[in-house]
């Protein structure tokens, strides 16, 4: 299997033909540049935008601070400051945590949730895909999966004590699903008559499962495990109401108790900057793990 | 091939990092306790109990314990484990899957856990008074044409279900002679969501407490009652300490120190209010000026006021049985014990044992 894998991809034939590679090259940082531009200039309209409607006092600050308070809030959730002005009484970030050990402890929780549903959800979706079971357990696949984490933290509390097991059990119970019905939907797109060709060569079983079936599905397992930790950052804060801190999404709930607003909008800043790194990250994992993607 | 095992080392490698741990989930706050925290008496050294203590952000002398460290200041032998719980409910839950030896909650949650069917599950005792609650929780209504509760007739009236203000609330109508969800109509909000519903003009008025009273009061609300009033009409409310029963017969020595701790609190807020505002600042995340205001909406009782016939010493087992017989028509609870089974759930032991400091 490696060898198809391994196997270059062809060189792109210039555009003109008198362009050379060079030009290519220029042509593509000019791309890479225009886009990066865009992007700088949506997100400063965006932030001036804000900045605007806040400083022309449309809205209240308890719902719409202005960019600067959420930044000092950030930087104040990241730094030992005193308690307040004048006061000899020094702080460490919010809650006891710097905001990075917040997002560390959400972090760690994520990666062991999601990394029990990836060794969990893969082999289960490689034989619900492949045999009968597939029929009798669906059902139940899609029950759990389209329960709302809310409504069953609770019940895992009461399972599995208020400590990090339950949180990364919720974690988990977010994150399998489309993991296992991503592997399904891969194992049912092998072309069958790669399978056909390799068990006419011989291949066993098991052959046919980890030369074929898991190569060919692996593009869709990537997809699912993005859309997997995906799911996880938005189950993290039902996950952390309860005895939540160190976690970002423990202390945006605390900070919204307190109407902290500032507070709160610089832990979702930071949440969806992580999510979008982390989301990049296996982004690019899907590059090298599967070359061969969209160009077959 | 190569690429592909390098990557999969790099996946590993940084799940192995991200799991190594950098926080731990435990650590006390102590890094930011002031450098004298050192017990107020003498240590009891001969303490060496396992105590899991859930807590609420709630501006009394139990944050302002916690954040000075006084249980591991005078138990340096005891292990102290803090946890932080959303609401009482929360804290009734973790009793009832032994999470918690100790926990803060509200009266009504106390009664609850003290009543069928809870009281299975959860076997607790109420063995202190956080705070009686005045104005801390007050009726807000935005509508200024309208100065008492009856004027409520045909309104909206948010409060969060099954807290001391829901019963407050319920209690103050009953007495205006106006029936939920029929004359009123009484919808389940958290405070933190009551600010927008109430620009919004989705609700007339709210029953609640700081920083959303504070919030609601400084957009043009104007109060019209508040559980002092519902308190002096013969129904207060509280935030209670509770401990499960068997923890407080096996460790009355721990219990000691606890109450002499929180007795200790009671009169650093009552003495110097601006060193507790402090505390409880660091552990609400607000300015220490409004932890300062909030002292004023909540009474605070010595060990001897709270050993008193008014309070744990008697009366307040009453307040536990009057709270059940308006919880069973709410459908909080499913029967009401007797007064002596209450009295079963209220011990003024530990309270007694520092009456005498």
């Amino acid at each position: 299997m490696t060898q198809t894998v391994a196997a270059p991809a062809p060189e792109v034939a210039p555009s003109t033909p008198a362009a050379g590679p060079q030009d290519h090259r220029r042509e593509r940082r000019r791309h890479r540049l225009k886009l990066l531009a865009l992007h700088a200039s949506t997100l400063l309209l965006l932030l001036s935008a804000w900045w605007f409607v806040t400083a022309m006092e449309w809205v209240s600050p308890l719902y719409l601070p202005p960019p600067g308070d959420v930044w000092d809030a950030f930087v104040r959730a990241n730094t030992d400051h005193p308690v307040a002005a004048g006061s000899d009484r020094i702080v460490r970030g919010e809650q006891g945590y710097y905001l990075w050990e917040h997002l560390i402890a959400s972090l760690q929780r994520i990666a062991i949730g999601v990394g029990a549903a990836i060794v969990v959800g893969i082999p289960l979706g490689l034989v619900m895909g492949t045999t009968w079971l597939g029929v009798v357990l669906e059902p139940y696949l899609n029950f759990l999966r389209s329960l709302p984490p809310l409504a069953y933290i609770g019940l895992l509390i009461v399972w599995f004590g208020i400590g990090d097991t339950s949180k990364v059990w919720l974690l988990f119970l977010a994150a399998f699903p489309p993991i296992a019905m991503a592997t399904i939907s891969g194992v049912h797109g092998v072309r069958q008559d790669q399978v056909n060709a390799v068990r006419s060569l011989g291949a066993s079983r098991r052959q046919v499962l980890t030369a074929v079936v898991l190569p060919a599905s692996t593009p869709d397992i990537l997809t699912g495990i993005r859309v997997a930790t995906g799911f996880a950052w938005t189950t993290v804060v039902a996950a952390e109401i309860a005895n939540g801190i160190p976690g970002i999404g423990g202390l945006a709930y605390l900070a919204g108790n307190q109407l902290q607003t500032a507070l709160v909008i610089a832990c979702i800043v930071v949440i969806g900057i992580a999510a979008i790194l982390l989301d990049l990250g296996l982004k690019s994992l899907e590059k090298v793990l599967v070359p061969w993607r969209g160009k077959a | 091939m190569k690429t592909r095992a390098t990557a999969a080392a790099l996946a590993a490698a940084a799940l192995a990092l991200s799991l190594s741990g950098c926080v731990e989930s435990g650590r006390s706050s102590t890094a930011s306790a002031p450098a004298d925290s050192d017990c107020p008496w003498e240590p009891d050294e001969s303490v060496t109990t396992t105590a899991r203590i859930a807590w609420q952000a709630i501006p009394n002398g139990d944050v302002v314990v916690k954040d000075l460290g006084i249980l591991e200041a005078c138990m340096p032998n005891a292990t102290i484990k803090w946890v932080q719980a959303p609401s009482g409910g929360e804290v009734v839950k973790y009793y009832g899957t032994d999470e918690v030896d100790l926990g803060l909650m509200g009266s009504s949650p106390a009664t609850i856990a003290s009543s069928k069917p809870i009281v299975d599950d959860a076997d607790i005792a109420v063995v202190w008074i956080h705070d009686v609650i005045g104005d801390a929780e007050s009726l807000i209504v935005k509508d200024p044409s309208i100065t008492d509760i009856s004027g409520l007739k045909g309104k909206t009236v948010a409060v969060p279900f099954s807290s001391t203000a829901h019963y407050s609330l319920l209690q103050a109508l009953t007495d205006a002679g106006l029936e939920a969800g029929k004359d009123v109509e009484v919808i389940n909000l958290d405070p933190d969501k009551m600010p927008a519903a109430w620009q919004g003009a989705q609700i007339d008025a709210a029953w609640v407490w700081d920083p959303t009273q504070s919030q609601l009061l400084e957009t043009g609300g104007e109060r019209i009652l508040s559980s002092a009033d519902t308190a002096e009409a013969g129904r207060p409310t509280f935030d209670v300490g509770t401990a499960s029963r068997a923890f407080i017969t096996e460790n009355p020595e721990f219990l000691t120190q606890w109450a002499k701790a929180q007795d200790w609190a009671v009169k650093l807020i009552q003495d110097d209010p601006a060193t507790a505002a402090e505390s409880v600042a660091v552990v609400l995340g607000i300015d220490p000026a409004d932890a300062e205001k909030q002292f004023a909406g909540l009474t605070y009782l010595t060990a001897s006021e709270q050993a008193s016939a008014d309070y744990l010493g008697g009366q307040f087992a009453k307040d536990l049985f009057n709270t059940a017989g308006f919880l069973l028509e709410q459908g909080g609870i499913e029967a009401v014990g007797t007064e002596a089974d209450y009295a079963e759930h209220v011990d003024a032991g530990p309270a007694e044992s520092v009456a005498g400091d």
